[in-house]
């Protein structure tokens, strides 16, 4: 118990330093069945590896070759529309007050009047030009896009090694123990960040597609924004929602847009549910909705946005260790032997 | 030149491996690929002389394949000495019954001789069941029939032992169980 707090508080305090390693680990768990899938076949390891860095570094040129311009442009135009987006919005807000000025005169005069005619909204739009700022405050996250595949190639090409040290240093008795647990949590993880991506790509091509027959600009950033998103229950739809609809807002002038717009993604998390979620959840950790929020709630106030990042996966491990710890003390503390299976006493013919 | 090319693209270890399982009566209808992966969900695991595998009443979660040496798998008598069971050689499987219920060890394995041995998990053995069917089916069929084959020899030294049938006893029992 003393050993696991004291790795806690290591953790804890070089939390920053351990991210690559966690994400590496991560990725690597997601890139271990396509290296498997050839190993089958009898390749070297070593040799499927390199090849996959190769075959994903031309496929990450090409993709930045078609894909970055298209992204960086409308970023551009956004960028450039950000001021008139800013005004109309002052625009609609003072309409809207000088509505419920006319509507509701219970309202004290001075306090929505004058020089506070935005009071109300201020916080809000006082954040608005703060949005790069926060955004720049992701940028060493960056410097992890050459740190983590380094890693991530060592720890593909070494983990059966090491897990093969392990199990030849511990103890024969515990080995069945050991790797028990470590099925458990390999087989729940895994599934998990598996899972993730492909419901991630599948909502970011949905919605695409779906903003695209709309009309509505900037798609391909909105789509990817809510695939991102989808990370957390609910986060994509209710981002692909509020940041679509204000969009063709703009655009369109309109509520009718907007609400197509709303439809749009009301339905790819419907579809969600129904189509992918059983897929995906028919193998990895499923975590309860609550026990999902605790998780992200302390994961956010112990590490910050590193701590989001990695508290439902962490979450999956924690629970795959006390099922299996359960099981383990459910089993060996029995007293009376389990019943047969039924048709266990029928006569042998 | 093709052998070179062959030897430096392939993987010589996991050949080997896949050639020893393949001379397994389990996996004689299995096709390579689905050897590979049968061969992915194993671990492995070098048994010094005199380490034991698990002692009798230990929880099993695992099946054992020898791979080389040899494995001596004895049961505690009434006066506490153990009596050996059997003596088993390479290619031998042993602790099946923990791949179907998590139930105590019915009996204690002890390596012989410095042994290699493959070890197949319950949760391994799930995943190839849902992923790889054949290979999963093609495991269970084969425990099926190892299990009642012990039981045909359990039975027939059951009947040599009382001098009767084995099926008198049995439902005699489930008679009195049924009142």
């Amino acid at each position: 118990m003393a050993v696991v707090a004291a790795l806690l508080l290591v953790a804890y305090r070089l939390h920053e330093v351990l991210v690559p390693f966690a994400l590496s680990l991560a990725l690597a768990f997601l890139l271990n069945p396509l290296v498997n899938y050839f190993e089958v076949r009898g390749l070297r390891r070593s040799h499927i590896i390199v090849l996959l860095y190769l075959v994903v570094f031309l496929a990450l040129m090409a993709a930045a070759n078609i894909l970055f311009p298209a992204v960086s442009a409308e970023l551009d135009l956004l960028q450039a529309k950000v001021p008139g987006y800013y005004q109309k919005m002052h625009e609609i807000l003072g309409t809207f007050q000088e509505g419920v000025l006319k509507r509701l005169p219970l309202i004290p005069a001075e306090k929505l009047s004058g020089g506070g005619s935005l009071k109300l909204y201020q916080p809000v739009l006082e954040q608005l030009p703060k949005v790069p700022s926060y955004v720049l405050s992701l940028v060493p996250l960056f410097s992890l896009l050459f740190l983590v595949p380094f890693i991530t190639f060592f720890v593909l090409l070494d983990a059966p090694a090491v897990l093969q040290r392990f199990i030849q240093l511990c103890p024969s008795r515990h080995v069945e123990q050991a790797l028990h647990i470590f099925s458990e949590v390999e087989s729940s993880l895994g599934n998990y960040i598996r899972g993730l991506l492909i419901l991630m790509l599948a909502i970011s091509v949905a919605s695409y597609f779906g903003l695209v027959i709309l009309g509505v600009n900037y798609a391909l950033a909105i789509a990817t924004l809510s695939g991102v998103a989808s990370v957390i229950p609910y986060g994509g739809a209710v981002l692909g929602v509020v940041v679509g609809a204000l969009v063709a807002f703009f655009q369109y002038n309109n509520i009718w847009v907007p609400l197509q717009v709303a439809a749009l993604f009301i339905g790819i998390r419907l579809a969600d549910e129904a189509l992918l979620q059983p897929f995906i959840a028919k193998h990895s950790m499923h975590l309860h909705p609550m026990l999902f929020l605790l998780a992200l709630l302390v994961g956010g106030k112990l590490f910050g946005f590193v701590g989001l990042l990695f508290a439902v996966p962490a979450a999956c491990v924690i629970k795959a260790l006390v099922v299996v710890a359960w099981d383990w003390y459910t089993s060996e503390t029995q007293t009376a032997p389990r019943e047969a299976v039924a048709g266990a006493r029928l006569p042998y013919v | 030149m093709w052998k070179e090319l062959r030897h430096f693209f392939t993987d010589s270890h996991f050949r080997k491996r896949r050639d020893f399982l393949r001379s397994l009566p389990v996996c004689k209808d299995l096709r390579d690929r689905e050897i590979g992966y049968l061969q992915q969900s194993l671990h492995s695991r070098t048994y010094h002389e005199g380490e034991p595998l698990f002692l009798e009443g230990d929880i099993g979660r695992a099946l054992f394949i020898v791979e080389t040496g040899r494995v001596e798998l004895s049961k505690a008598g009434q006066d506490g000495k153990p009596h050996r069971l059997a003596l088993l050689g390479p290619g031998m499987l042993f602790g099946e019954m923990a791949l179907l219920e998590q139930m105590p060890r019915s009996a204690s394995a002890v390596a012989v001789e410095r042994s290699s041995l493959l070890l197949l998990y319950r949760s391994k053995l799930d995943s190839l069941l849902s992923r790889h069917p054949v290979v999963g089916v093609e495991i269970m069929t084969h425990l099926a029939k190892v299990l009642s084959g012990r039981l045909r020899r359990t039975s027939d030294d059951l009947a040599s032992a009382q001098g009767a049938t084995a099926a008198g006893p049995i439902v005699e029992e489930m008679e009195k169980a049924d009142d």
